[in-house]
């Protein structure tokens, strides 16, 4: 069966009808659309293909990986191995998914064609493996929230293991535009940055203290954006002035899980306490909510294309995207 | 007499060595937990002093919704109630915010239970 013609069988017989609702009259520029995934279990983080057109997202309860049309709201589960796993995806240099795969204590590699590779961490300790992302050599980094990161050649399938500084925690990792590659740690609450030749990290120290920083996302210019789990901001840290600001979610108790930054440099947040995606624009330093329309809808990471910005609701078992139509005023 | 001696030996040695391969099955929470009741904010709940407390019982944490609605059902942690939530807290405690495998190896999940349930472990 060739893809077209699984696609074509899957939207009749698994898929539904993507759920379409405008956003508030004051945030008309978006629309949210849903998709239902009901054969995954905690789908969560998610990336854009190579195609450019279908979504990979992680399964973290069933150990599979998933690949959404969004034409038509059909998907395929790809099975990742046994005792699987999987928390992050991230698209290569070579145009398939990469996977970080706690379960089987692996990067797994799934090409265009759902072939599944699988890349054992050569140590025993259970890293627990959360994030992954290449650097502009094309080597893979990641992170275990064990308390560990380390490199992968794709292209020797070396792989080396470094204990993190802080110990547990090591959690989101994102690279800049010049190619610096930095994580967040949850537990230890700070940043890090790799050195790309020894594999050592150096600790930099957000302005709020135990503030739980849980992912990081570069913007265009290399600033580090990070979403703050136990103190609720966001906070944004410039490597070239050392400078620090940050900025406190709406609402009663924000809980910050994740962060993205789009092509626009628009932050896109989620936070577990509004159960909402909520979009920050530092232009004008205004928060944007888009409330899910299932109560826990736990989006755990965000990812996007020009123009659409996505995430997995791990409560809900469906993918979100928010489509910004047009500028905003 | 040096029979009974190694034998003793043997016995505090096992005893020690399964302790510690009780505290390394914690090693994975102690990313989001602590056992320490004086530690620092983390991003779950301290764990000190769980057994006979009610469900999202630690007053300085901030808990997800289905385990705020547990407390308010006056639901309280047994070391059977954490066995069950470790062999699969999804199905035991829906969306809430945690995210974290099942322990499907029914001893190691006792033993884990048995290592937080203690006192003294840290």
């Amino acid at each position: 069966m060739d893809r077209r013609h699984f696609l074509a069988s899957a939207a009749g017989a698994i898929a539904a009808p993507a759920l379409l609702r405008n956003a508030r009259a004051d945030e008309a520029p978006f629309r949210v659309k849903y998709f239902p995934v009901p054969d995954a279990s905690r789908s969560r983080d998610v990336t854009p293909c190579s195609d450019g057109t279908t979504m990979w997202f992680n399964c973290q309860g069933n150990g599979k990986l998933g690949r959404l049309d969004p034409r038509d709201g059909s998907y395929r589960l790809t099975d990742l191995g046994p005792g699987s796993a999987p928390h992050g995806v991230i698209v290569g240099p070579d145009g398939a998914a990469w996977v970080t795969d706690g379960g089987q204590n692996a990067i797994v590699r799934v090409d265009n064609d759902h072939k599944v590779t699988v890349f054992k961490l050569p140590i025993k300790d259970y890293t627990n493996l959360n994030t992954g992302v290449f650097d502009k050599t094309g080597i893979y980094w990641f992170t275990g929230q064990s308390g560990y990161h380390g490199r992968l050649d794709p292209k020797s399938g070396d792989i080396a293991v470094f204990k993190s500084p802080g110990g547990h925690g090591s959690y989101g990792m994102t690279v800049t535009p010049q190619g610096d590659v930095w994580y967040a740690s949850l537990a230890g609450s700070h940043i890090a940055r790799v050195d790309l030749k020894t594999g050592n990290a150096r600790m930099v120290e957000p302005v709020t203290p135990s503030q739980g920083a849980r992912r990081v996302w570069s913007d265009s210019k290399g600033r580090i954006w990070v979403s703050e789990w136990n103190s609720g901001n966001v906070s944004m840290h410039d490597p070239a002035s050392g400078s620090w600001r940050s900025w406190r979610l709406p609402g009663q108790r924000p809980r910050t899980y994740s962060v993205y930054v789009d092509d626009k440099d628009k932050v896109w947040l989620t936070d577990f306490g509004a159960n909402a995606i909520v979009r920050f624009d530092p232009a004008t330093e205004k928060f944007h909510a888009f409330p899910s329309d299932k109560p826990n809808a736990n989006v755990r990471q965000m990812d996007g294309r020009p123009g659409q910005a996505w995430g997995g609701e791990s409560g809900t078992n469906r993918l979100v995207m928010i489509e910004t139509l047009q500028p905003p005023a | 007499m040096i029979a009974k001696a190694a034998l003793a030996f043997l016995a505090v040695m096992l005893a020690s060595s399964a302790a510690a391969d009780d505290a390394a099955l914690f090693t994975p929470c102690r990313a989001c937990h602590s056992l320490d009741p004086s530690a620092k904010i983390m991003p779950g709940p301290n764990l000190a002093g769980l057994i006979g407390r009610k469900v999202a019982g630690d007053p300085a944490f901030d808990y997800s919704p289905v385990l705020q609605q547990a407390r308010d059902e006056d639901r309280v942690w047994t070391l059977q109630a954490l066995e069950t939530f470790l062999a699969d807290p999804e199905a035991m405690f829906p969306a809430m915010w945690m995210s974290a495998q099942g322990i499907r190896d029914v001893a190691e999940r006792k033993a884990l239970a048995r290592f937080i349930a203690n006192p003294v472990s840290r």
